[in-house]
């Protein structure tokens, strides 16, 4: 039976980051949108290439936000949830 | 290699100050609560190198992409976000796999020091001013 709860909280966990880890599919869509629509305005308004990338480069670094909140999620979840779970499972036991 | 644009070096230097600053008080930080040790600065260092080295490597794709074609630029930028995740996974990896050396806390939070930078640009852009 502790075998089936320590799996099940396991599982959890890795399900867990895999789902976290769905958000980071989104950054790159989103990045790449941004670049596109970048390249069409240069390719209009050469002169303001400069100003394009430097606004383009914050935005982003705010879009990847997202997909660092979801590493750093899956990251506590594979390897520093699992052993917190377990260990507050063993002390419920005693 | 390709000479590296002004404008990505401005920002990446403008990030990288920020991430050195929030560093340093995040340090002290730890030191006047008494919870400083040596892993909490090798954490630090690492995560700290990594959120600005995947900054620079941002910067380098979107000055590589601007020169392309729409299509091509964004299949480009999704290629380097996915490997840039994949290099900054390893990265903290690393620093969770040796407990002993990086200090959790301390390897996951300098990894959205460029996002608190990116929200004080305002503050310190002086093309507002004109």
């Amino acid at each position: 039976m502790l075998e089936l709860a320590i799996g099940i909280i396991l599982g959890g966990c890795a399900l867990g980051a895999g789902a976290a880890m769905i958000a980071g599919i989104g950054p790159g869509i989103g990045e790449g949108n941004a670049v596109a629509k970048a390249c069409e305005a240069i390719g209009r308004q050469p002169e303001s290439k400069g100003a394009v990338t430097s606004t383009m480069l914050m935005g982003c670094a705010v879009a990847e936000t997202t997909g660092l909140y979801a590493l750093v999620i899956a990251i506590l979840l594979i390897f520093v949830a699992p052993g917190r779970f377990v260990n507050i499972l063993l002390n419920a036991l005693k | 290699m390709a000479k590296v644009d002004a404008v990505v070096r401005r920002e990446t230097g403008f990030v990288a100050l920020w991430v050195v600053l929030l560093s340093l008080l995040m340090q002290a930080v730890f030191l006047v609560g008494g919870w400083w040790s040596l892993p909490v600065l090798w954490g630090n260092l690492l995560s700290g190198v990594a959120a600005v080295g995947n900054f620079f490597a941002m910067g380098l794709t979107v000055q590589k992409a601007v020169d392309k074609e729409e299509k091509h630029a964004a299949s480009l930028m999704k290629l380097s976000q996915a490997l840039r995740m994949l290099a900054l996974f390893l990265a903290v990896l690393v620093g969770v796999l040796l407990p002993s050396v990086f200090n959790l806390i301390t390897l996951l939070v300098p990894l959205f020091f460029p996002r608190i930078a990116v929200f004080l640009r305002p503050l310190f852009d002086k093309r507002q001013d004109q």
